[in-house]
């Protein structure tokens, strides 16, 4: 009732804009005709659609088939195709061929991708890269994937860099990255399903899972996320990951976004679903929970106690780099006992001239390495290696030095900071650095009852936290049957079970007998 | 989106009846208990949970009759509309008055060891609102965190128990009776209230998979929780010797006492960080409880959305004592003296109405056909 109220109030002050918009309905309703049997017409029609002469790179080739005597065109963007191609599978043995042959198949070497006859369709193929050939006389266009686009190399993983295991990473071509896949899962069960998500730029989302493996409901629940997504342009996997989100204002990411086609690969191994875009060097991990965010693949290419101890280095690492300066805070404003009296003496020492209370230098320091670290990303990469040193040696230096900062705020907050390092994965990475900064005002509000009261309420929201239904922590919490890789993982002998919280269709890692 | 209420699982709840009932051995039960039976108070426990089992084996028994309900619904179809309401009335009156005195004693705790110069408001406020959060998230939550962190409180207590055993002289537990037989078997059934959560956590039935699971968790926790409050008092005893007739929160002290070696002299604030965790769950379990059983008493079917202002009025109840010890000690100690023996003989009233009823005979049938 209230809540009715207040919305219709507020309907009232914040009316929809109105715009003058011009309608192209009569575009939309060319695009539903089929094409001519007439050459001028046709020539007319696709002229006027993709606005030649004023286009500078599509092309149009008209030519005179001479086995069926028939006049043709053939339309392409340029900046997109191959031209050798063209020239050599199309064209030549049209224009050449003296064998008398009345289809259009048996003339070309080139394979005909498909054919087409609406005007809408044949359009959508050329401006992905396609050929189109209009014949004289036939009522259906033929299309030719002559798709050449220029892009990057398969290079190594900038952002998730490992000592072990392989190192090639995804790039911006979605055939290159979909090759990366399918190189490593040699299996028909693997499929890769086209969705388009958007009317206006119709960017290509493409569903990569195992289809003995994946669960039904799952996946129809993913698509119909992605059906309903309302924008009229979706250009990156990243802003694909936001739109799909359950809880786009959250702190804690609930998808994960990675660019190791390994680590994709153990993920659809385990029955989870990738989604993949063209222009996009990643893909995204669907269902993620908390572990998928802290693990990383070297845990698993590294023998079972190396990996494990840098694991528990991580959770310590984790752990630091969360409560380090707000237990400084809580220690030294609320409990000093409990610091040894030496330490104390030392502390206090230090501290007794600089004018600040030991919140805002914390809260200083944080903000400079946070300065520092966003400034070393931005700038070019020559002078990149001066900022971290101008940075550590002449702030930290310069400010103790100053007596604006006490020295063992900079021990505590370097250390904090060279530890959220460890965490590997970008968007746990900013959860865990911007959690701190709540973390630091708790603590300077009720010292250590604040941060245990921050943490309790923050584990409630985060085990209430579910990505595509499936709680945070599992299989932690709620239990679910697993391979129990958390936060020690067994020897892979044993990882027999697929997580039972994505409900596979498949539960065993079967071995040799099946 | 709207989810479907998950189930919740064994390993939660029993780490929610863990840090429930567990709780009872950090604040002022083993000092109340050492006023009584000097030092055999670790008997008390034990024995108490002997005594209570037969009412709560008989209270799970009779609900097993009826799969799937809860404690209200089985109270409605054993007593009838009308008797059935008045025994829950009887029952949300003195769960509320628990979770009000109980959060009130944690705040004092608080307060008197950690915060001596914080408003009471304050510290009472915060503690409250995060447990009105909690329950409002909903009991699989609560259940999810408590078994994140029970095992911390668990070694933590663990912990702490052991360091002070360096300080501490084992020959103050003889005479091993104490004051003597007699007045350990008086006080036991007075303290009853100690297991008096398991009682109210039977409102959870309808959240298992099956009341198997519901007994098999609700045994494993009663047998954990009794052992454990048995040893905390022991060492406790122990530790204090006859000093502890003086102290209100014994485990307290103790934890300001101990030292990790020579170099850090106070390690307080480690144990209370944890224990704090330990009682905000505590009373977000009890606050879900006594919303539940409110919303089961007068039929409203979105409870949670009472949640805050429940806890609002737990806070102002919690608030009018003046002086806490004097007032909380007396109205406490006749609300504990109260809440065990009137859950015992409601779980036994229970039994014989379905006995009578012919419920069992009933249910016998049905299992042969």
């Amino acid at each position: 009732m209230k809540k009715s109220i207040l919305k219709s109030v507020k309907k009232l002050f914040n009316k929809e804009p109105h715009f003058k918009e011009k309608s192209n309905q009569d575009r939309i309703n060319l695009k539903h005709r089929d094409i001519s049997t007439d050459y001028d017409e046709n020539l007319e029609i696709f002229k006027s659609i993709f606005s030649i002469p004023k286009n500078s790179d599509v092309k149009v080739r008209e030519f005179t088939i001479r086995t069926l005597n028939r006049r043709a065109f053939i339309l392409y963007i340029g900046t997109m195709v191959d031209g050798a191609y063209i020239q050599e599978g199309i064209l030549k043995p049209l224009i050449e061929n003296v064998q008398p042959s009345r289809k259009i198949e048996d003339i070309l070497s080139f394979p005909v991708e498909e054919t087409k006859s609406k005007i809408g369709e044949i359009t959508e193929d050329i401006t992905s890269g396609n050929t189109a050939l209009f014949v004289e006389g036939d009522h259906q266009c033929y299309l030719f994937a002559t798709t050449n686009i220029k892009g990057r190399a398969i290079e190594k993983s900038d952002n998730e860099v490992i000592v072990r295991g392989a190192k090639e990473a995804f790039n911006e071509k979605l055939f290159d990255n979909i090759g990366l896949i399918r190189k490593k899962i040699k299996n028909e069960n693997l499929i890769v399903e086209h969705l388009v998500v958007t009317v206006r730029s119709r960017n290509d989302v493409f569903l990569v899972y195992e289809k003995d493996l994946a669960d039904e409901k799952l996946l129809q629940s993913i698509k119909k996320r992605i059906n309903s997504i309302d924008s009229d342009s979706v250009i990156d996997l990243s802003i694909l990951e936001q739109f799909l989100e359950e809880r786009p204002r959250s702190l804690f990411p609930t998808i994960l976004n990675t660019e190791r086609p390994d680590r994709a690969v153990s993920f659809i191994e385990e029955g989870h679903i990738i989604l993949l875009m063209s222009n996009s060097p990643n893909c995204l991990v669907l269902p993620a929970t908390f572990w998928a965010l802290f693990h990383s693949p070297e845990d698993h290419y590294l023998r079972t106690p190396y990996g494990n101890f840098i694991r528990l280095l991580r959770l310590v690492a984790l752990f630091i780099s969360m409560f380090a300066s707000a237990f400084y805070i809580a220690i030294t404003n609320y409990h000093v006992g409990m610091i040894p009296p030496d330490l104390l003496m030392a502390i206090a020492g230090t501290r007794e001239r600089v004018p600040f209370p030991s919140i805002i230098e914390i809260l200083m320091m944080e903000l400079a390495f946070e300065l520092i670290r966003e400034a070393g990303l931005r700038v070019p990469s020559p002078i990149g290696p001066t900022i971290g040193i101008v940075g550590a040696l002449i702030l930290g230096q310069a400010a103790v030095q100053a007596n604006i900062i006490s020295p063992i705020v900079i021990i505590v907050i370097a250390l904090s900071g060279l530890s959220s390092f460890i965490i590997s994965d970008v968007s746990m990475n900013f959860a865990i650095r911007i959690s701190r900064f709540l973390l630091i005002f708790s603590a300077g509000f009720m010292g250590i009852y604040g941060m245990a009261g921050l943490i309790i309420l923050g584990l409630y929201y985060l085990v209430s936290l579910k990505s595509f239904g499936v709680p945070y922590f599992a299989p932690l919490t709620p239990h679910t049957f697993s391979a129990k890789d958390l936060i020690i993982r067994p020897v892979p002998m044993k990882l027999k079970f697929r997580p039972g919280y994505l409900k596979p269709k498949d539960m065993v890692r079967q071995g040799k007998d099946s | 989106m709207k989810q479907q209420p998950e189930k919740l699982g064994i390993r939660e709840y029993i780490a929610i009846a863990i840090l429930m009932a567990g709780a009872r051995a950090t604040e002022d039960t083993p000092a109340t208990l050492f006023q009584k039976v000097e030092n055999a108070a670790w008997m008390v426990p034990i024995l108490s949970a002997a005594l209570f089992f037969i009412p709560l084996y008989l209270l799970l028994k009779t609900m097993s009759l009826f799969q799937g309900k809860n404690l209200f619904a089985v109270m409605n179809k054993l007593l009838g509309k009308y008797l059935g309401f008045a025994v829950g009335l009887i029952i949300f009156v003195i769960s509320s008055s628990a979770i009000s005195f109980d959060s009130r004693t944690y705040t004092n705790i608080i307060r008197t060891y950690y915060f001596n110069t914080t408003p009471i408001l304050v510290l009472y406020a915060i503690l409250i609102a995060i447990c009105a959060y909690g329950a409002k998230k909903g009991i699989q939550h609560v259940g999810s965190v408590s078994f994140m962190i029970v095992f911390w409180v668990i070694c933590s207590l663990i912990f702490a128990l052991l360091l002070s055993t360096q300080d501490s002289t084992f020959q103050s537990v003889l005479p091993i009776w104490g004051p003597g037989i007699l007045e350990i078997i008086k006080t036991s059934p007075g303290s009853l209230a100690i297991y008096a959560d398991f009682f109210l956590l039977t409102m959870l039935v309808p959240y298992f998979k099956s009341n198997k699971e519901f007994q098999k968790g609700t045994w494993i926790a009663y047998i954990f929780v009794s052992i454990q409050i048995s040893a905390a008092i022991f060492c406790i005893v122990c530790f204090f010797d006859q000093s502890l007739g003086g102290l209100g929160y014994p485990f307290h002290t103790l934890i300001r006492y101990i030292s990790l070696g020579t170099y850090i002299p106070n390690i307080e604030i480690f144990f209370f960080a944890i224990w704090i965790m330990g009682a905000i769950i505590r009373f977000t379990a009890f606050l879900y409880l006594n919303a539940l059983i409110f919303g089961q008493l007068f039929k409203i079917k979105d409870f949670e959305y009472l949640i805050p202002s429940i806890a609002t009025i737990y806070l102002l109840i919690g608030l009018i004592p003046e002086s806490p010890i004097e007032t909380i000690v007396h109205l406490k100690l006749t609300v504990r003296a109260l809440a065990g023996p009137m859950f015992a003989a409601i779980s036994l009233i229970l039994w014989l109405a379905a006995l009578v009823k012919g419920e069992f005979k009933h249910a016998k049938n049905k299992n042969s056909m």
